[in-house]
């Protein structure tokens, strides 16, 4: 009598835990309802102005690097690019990227952490883009900034980390210029935010005081978090 | 009717609370595993679904980091309250004296038992370290310096999942063999 009961408690507790897989898989997303505004203002608050130590030279992992696409390569001529950057600024900007070398160069060797449960430590070389958004004037209701790109990606995040100085335009890819792949001519770059935050191929950026809730960036979109922050 | 011994009511609902804390921790768990298994990256072997909580990478996301908060807040009151009762509660070097030399069998189950829980308490917390150290590795940068490389600071957080199998497993296999039944009651309703 005892051992059936045992028996029947043991295959009771494994079918509810393994049924648990597939039926709770619905409710997942009022748990992230539930959960990730808290989530979001943590991370937020935890996250300081102050600069992430970074790495050696020595310490950079090329090969780590791995490149995931949304929708291709697509194909940009350097000569004739132009970068806008509008919205609340107080005077809109179309940066060729020859102007945007005459900015100071800024060089950091920080760890890209991609959302997959990878990382790679790189070094990017480019302008920060708060001098970027300083050159155009940002106005004080500004709280969002969005990044369009020119393979359809669109990005969008919290002012305080885009002006954050180890937050670049990058157009060096570990000492040498960046590789169409990985975004060329112009990609996001930063110790602060995951992967997927990282737009590649920018080609405007507008500085916007609210976000539209249906519209947080390409994967924010499909369900992964908007504030992203390491 | 038989008698039952119950313990507390409120340890009884921890415990519910900590298995069911720590079955959607490590399910959502083995769903972001799937993105990039340990070995093999992207195209090494996904664990089965039957096993995993979300459905795909985002949804294990919502899942894991839904229930951190309530796995932090557990273990960390845990380790406050048996810190302070550590001589009575927690196990010692001595226990591993007394499962091998000490005559009285209650005295070594319960050796034992204090020596399990105590394990499962340190794994947990490196669980929750090295999580914590994933989650912002530039935020708490020194935090992730501790574990070495990504690599090794990956393998770690997942290790301590065939860790805890093994540890309730032992853990059960011990209950039942001292209590049976009768003991699984105690705890439970």
């Amino acid at each position: 009598m005892k051992r059936r009961n045992l028996l029947q408690s043991a295959l009771g507790t494994g079918g509810l835990l393994s049924l648990g897989g597939c039926a709770l898989n619905p409710l997942g997303p009022e748990v992230a309802q539930l959960t990730r505004p808290l989530n979001e203002r943590i991370e937020a608050w935890m996250q300081t102005n102050v600069a992430v130590p970074e790495f050696a030279q020595n310490q950079v992992e090329p090969a780590a690097l791995l490149v995931n696409s949304f929708n291709g390569v697509p194909e940009i001529n350097p000569a004739s690019f132009s970068l806008t950057v509008d919205g609340l600024v107080q005077q809109p900007q179309q940066l060729s990227l020859g102007a945007l070398g005459q900015l100071p160069q800024q060089e950091m060797v920080i760890r890209h952490v991609c959302v997959e449960g990878w990382a790679a430590i790189v070094a990017w070389g480019g302008v920060r883009l708060g001098d970027v958004l300083r050159l155009a004037g940002v106005s004080p209701l500004a709280g969002y900034v969005a990044f369009e790109s020119a393979d359809g990606y669109f990005e969008t995040w919290d002012l305080r980390t885009a002006l954050h100085p180890q937050t670049l335009l990058a157009t060096q890819m570990n000492g040498a210029p960046l590789p169409a792949a990985n975004g060329a001519p112009l990609r996001l770059a930063s110790p602060l935010k995951l992967g997927y935050k990282l737009s590649k191929w920018i080609t405007a950026i507008h500085v916007l005081s609210a976000l539209n809730p249906q519209r947080l960036g390409t994967w924010e979109d499909q369900g992964y978090e908007w504030f992203a922050g390491l | 009717m038989e008698y039952h011994h119950h313990h507390p009511l409120w340890t009884r609902a921890l415990h519910a609370c900590n298995a069911l804390v720590l079955v959607g921790m490590a399910s959502s768990g083995l769903q972001i595993y799937n993105a990039n298994p340990v070995f093999g990256g992207r195209s090494g072997d996904p664990i089965p679904s039957l096993l995993t909580l979300g459905g795909w990478l985002a949804a294990g996301r919502w899942w894991h980091f839904g229930f951190m908060g309530i796995f932090a807040l557990v273990l960390g009151s845990w380790l406050l309250v048996l810190w302070k009762w550590r001589r009575e509660r927690l196990g010692r070097g001595g226990d591993l004296g007394a499962i091998r030399a000490s005559a009285n069998p209650r005295k070594r189950n319960y050796a034992l038992h204090k020596l399990l829980y105590t394990l499962m308490l340190v794994v947990l917390s490196l669980a929750l370290l090295t999580g914590l150290a994933m989650y912002k590795p530039a935020t708490l940068w020194w935090l992730s310096g501790w574990f070495g490389s990504w690599q090794q600071l990956r393998v770690l957080h997942f290790a301590t999942i065939p860790a805890m199998a093994l540890l309730v497993l032992c853990h059960v296999l011990l209950s039942l063999k001292l209590g049976g039944l009768r003991l699984f009651r105690a705890i439970s309703w």
